[in-house]
């Protein structure tokens, strides 16, 4: 082998060290669809809580979080199940601590929505505060594990929400949560699809 | 002339070093998962794999998911030693030796 091509084979070595390893940290980061699904939950929820869906069939609007909360959790878990393939995926330490952020605030939030939601008691703005406060805490946390700025932005933007609900009418409150939920579920969860789309692309032509 | 840094012929095979890098990235890995991210033979895989367990650089365990049998690699405080040294005597040769 001429010097050329033992140069050249040395440099494929050290690209394929790099690509292998940017395989096993993107196996981990496709999730994106999950922010959408839970800001659909949402909207739902509010939707059902606020106009009952008519009333008869959808009364019992204090079910509205707990029920919307449970089934989104539930579909959460089978896709997921679904997409990396019956336990076909690695564990990264990474993946284990965000996982777990957002495993106990989703915890802490069906807790405590149901509670709320069955005792009738809290007002909506201070609810919505609450959820607010949380949402903001698990994208900081998750924003600060990954480095990732628009996270970070998503964080405070639930942080704004969670303080202007405090202030505001419920009319106000619910328009701010409304918002708040466009820009840091269905926005930054298209934004996040399509961040792992172009990895995938980019990766496809580097293979 | 610096003495030129000799390449840990464990980890230089091909296939080799991709599965030690795949692994370095995370905790624990399943075949089925290395086998799909590598392209490679389940023959083929199986061999490597079982060189790179013997130099001590990944560990394995078996165990039973829902009935059916799961082999899960997991890289080893010496595998991701040695896998430095490589990456470190690569840089050092790519760093002049070979184009002087």
């Amino acid at each position: 082998m001429d010097v050329n091509a033992e140069e050249q084979d040395l440099r494929d070595r050290l690209k394929l060290i790099e690509s292998m390893m940017a395989e096993g940290r993107r196996s981990t980061e496709s999730w994106g669809w999950v922010f959408i699904l839970w800001g659909v939950a949402y909207y739902i929820a509010i939707a059902w809580s606020t106009w009952s869906f008519g009333g008869v069939l959808w009364g019992h609007d204090t079910l509205a979080w707990p029920v919307t909360m449970i089934a989104a959790f539930v579909l959460t878990i089978v896709l997921v199940k679904r997409r990396h393939g019956n336990g076909n995926h690695p564990q990264t330490t990474v993946g284990r601590a965000l996982s777990a952020i957002w495993m106990a605030m989703g915890i802490s939030m069906f807790v405590l929505l149901l509670s709320l939601g069955l005792s009738g008691r809290g007002g909506q703005q201070a609810s919505i505060a609450v959820v607010a406060a949380m949402l903001g805490t698990a994208n900081a946390a998750s924003s600060m594990i990954l480095k990732w700025k628009a996270q970070l932005a998503c964080a405070i933007v639930w942080w704004a929400a969670a303080v202007a609900s405090c202030f505001a009418s419920v009319t106000q409150s619910t328009i701010v949560f409304t918002v708040a939920i466009f820009f840091c579920q269905i926005v930054f969860g298209a934004y996040g699809m399509m961040a792992e789309a172009r990895e995938r692309q980019q990766d496809a032509r580097h293979a | 002339m610096p003495d030129l840094p000799e390449l840990n012929p464990v980890i230089h095979g091909k296939l080799r070093l991709a599965l030690l890098s795949l692994l370095s990235g995370v905790e624990e890995a399943e075949f089925t998962w290395l086998r799909g991210r590598t392209g490679s033979t389940d023959g083929n895989l199986g061999a490597q794999l079982l060189r790179l367990e013997e130099a001590g650089y990944i560990a394995v365990e078996k165990k039973f998911v829902q009935r059916k049998p799961q082999t899960l690699y997991r890289m080893t405080e010496a595998g991701r030693r040695a896998l430095t040294q490589y990456v470190h005597a690569l840089k050092q040769l790519l760093g002049g030796a070979i184009g002087a």
